[in-house]
């Protein structure tokens, strides 16, 4: 459609609606009024939910969670990060890939494409139609959008966490198939408390998530324990800005964890692999 | 007596008007107040139009509530879990302001995304609002960066490791990621210096761009007008041109003057 009918139509539009329009207020100005009443009323309706059905304990959590959890800890490691339930689909999208080489897609590539096709949602459709039924492309678009952002919230808000109390009951497993040292039971158990399998699997146990491998067979590349001591203490060094640093743990922690690691060659007992 | 009422009517009359035109003669803000008041918005405007003055009421509940934590809340890590402990159990209806602000921000996101939906299914981003809708996208992300600076603060572990995360997912991004996740935390851990810029960037540095663009968004909303909706029998704009004319005959009075006839046909 050419600019000038464009103008044409939108002037079309200035002299209609100056001619049979109603006046903001107070025709649209009791709607607005009304609907601002609804949505004070249900902030106020939620604050009260939240208060009265938690107590004063740290974590006592009512209808819709805590008041507070316990004061933040920089110590513990153990706590499974959960954003806010507006960022659950995100939280989740970093899920689908992978670390190190695709990760960057869910953190940033997905989200920023996704963001400039909206804007950019006026440029696309520059037709005047807005009938539903004549914008078939949108309608499909606009359904396609919610479902995705639906089902990834939801996959977000009900993904299961792994438990520290519940991995390390597979430590002893653990140390049948891969045939781990005494050293290496010891790494095992601070990886299951720690919260590493918060982000990592291992051996079928744990929850992958923001793009964390798999760490069965970590060990069978052989690097050894050394450089999985130094990249777990601080795996920025390494060009890893995702995993948080472990270098507060102190050297006999590490040095347990990097024998686990380096012991961890999976199930084919250390043959190659990669 | 009915002169005495009605000259002390007149006097009250003008001891109101009086300022109101004072205002008027040096400012024209009274005409402005009156002339959005007054505009005329099309004939088929209904529910789905409040969903965007209902996100500015949510917004509004958000500057107020957090204002008011901003009075008892302090900012630094060995205080804030303290200061929020005190507000929701200790002060006067503290609770009552801290929950509508925790929960305020979720209803603020949910009416974001409802009235952007609703302008996208109207089609209302069309000719010539494309500039409202793309403010619009700014002002979502905005928000988005409100509930992420603002979810450190209580500095519990959920909002403490939530924030880990979520420095660590920009500090993926490539180039500038490292530098952004510097930045935020304001050194190379997590901790006071961390906190401060949270909470400046929750409440002076967004909020400063959310207050502006949404004085802009309302501004072009004003200018343009809002559309009807896409399934109206009648709506403001649509080319009837000849329906218009043809009816202006048969209900309208004939106008009157010179003889001007055209209004028969």
């Amino acid at each position: 459609m050419s600019n000038e009918e464009q103008r044409a139509q939108f002037q079309r539009y200035k002299e209609d609606v100056s001619r049979r329009g109603k006046p903001f207020h107070p025709w649209a100005m009791f709607h607005d009024t009304v609907m601002s009443v609804v949505v004070v009323g249900v902030i106020v309706g939620l604050a009260c939910l939240w208060y009265f059905t938690s107590g004063e304990e740290a974590g006592d959590s009512g209808i819709l969670g805590p008041r507070y959890t316990e004061e933040a800890d920089p110590g513990t490691t153990s706590f499974i990060p959960r954003p806010d339930w507006y960022f659950f689909f995100l939280f989740y999208l970093l899920r689908i890939f992978k670390w190190p080489e695709s990760v960057v897609l869910g953190t940033v590539g997905i989200p920023t494409i996704a963001l400039i096709l909206l804007i950019m949602v006026p440029f696309f459709d520059r037709r005047r139609e807005r009938r539903l039924v004549r914008r078939p492309v949108a309608v499909v678009a606009a359904l396609l959008v919610i479902a995705s952002l639906g089902i990834l919230t939801y996959r977000g808000a009900t993904a299961e966490e792994s438990l520290a109390s519940e991995n390390v009951e597979l430590v002893d497993e653990w140390v049948e198939v891969q045939g781990l040292s005494e050293e290496g039971r010891e790494g095992g158990t601070f990886f299951a408390e720690l919260g590493c399998m918060n982000c990592h699997t291992y051996l079928d146990a744990g929850s992958a998530n923001l793009g964390a491998p798999d760490l069965s067979e970590i060990g069978a590349g052989g690097q050894g324990a050394d450089y999985f001591q130094q990249y777990v203490a601080d795996p920025s060094q390494f060009g890893n800005t995702v995993m948080p640093q472990y270098a507060n743990q102190g050297e006999e922690v590490l040095s347990a964890l990097a024998t686990f690691l380096e012991e961890s060659k999976g199930e084919g007992g250390g043959e190659g692999g990669g | 007596m009915p002169r005495l009422k009605s000259k002390r009517r007149q006097q009250l009359e003008q001891a109101v008007l009086l300022p109101v035109d004072w205002l008027e003669e040096r400012s024209g803000l009274v005409g402005a107040v009156k002339y959005f008041l007054f505009r005329k918005v099309p004939h088929d405007t209904n529910w789905f139009h409040t969903l965007g003055s209902a996100t500015l009421t949510a917004f509004l509940v958000q500057v107020i509530t957090g204002v008011i934590l901003a009075f008892y809340y302090k900012p630094s890590p060995n205080e804030a879990y303290a200061s929020i402990q005190n507000i929701t159990n200790e002060l006067t209806l503290g609770w009552l302001v801290r929950g509508m602000h925790r929960w305020g921000a979720s209803v603020f996101i949910i009416l974001l995304f409802l009235h952007m939906g609703r302008v996208f299914l109207f089609g209302a981003y069309k000719y010539p609002r494309e500039l409202n809708w793309l403010i619009g996208v700014i002002l979502l992300t905005l928000a988005m960066a409100e509930g992420f600076t603002g979810y450190l603060l209580p500095w519990d572990q959920t909002a403490y490791w939530a924030t880990v995360v979520g420095i660590n997912i920009n500090a993926t991004a490539p180039i500038a990621g490292p530098f952004i996740a510097d930045f935020l935390r304001g050194g190379s851990e997590i901790g006071e210096n961390t906190l401060s810029i949270f909470y400046s960037l929750h409440m002076l540095v967004i909020p400063g761009g959310l207050f502006a663009l949404i004085g802009l968004h309302l501004y072009l909303v004003i200018r343009l007008g809002v559309t009807s909706p896409p399934w109206s029998k009648d709506p403001a704009g649509a080319e009837r041109e000849e329906v218009v004319t043809a009816r202006r005959g048969l209900v309208e009075p004939r106008p009157r003057g010179n003889g001007d006839v055209r209004g028969l046909r």
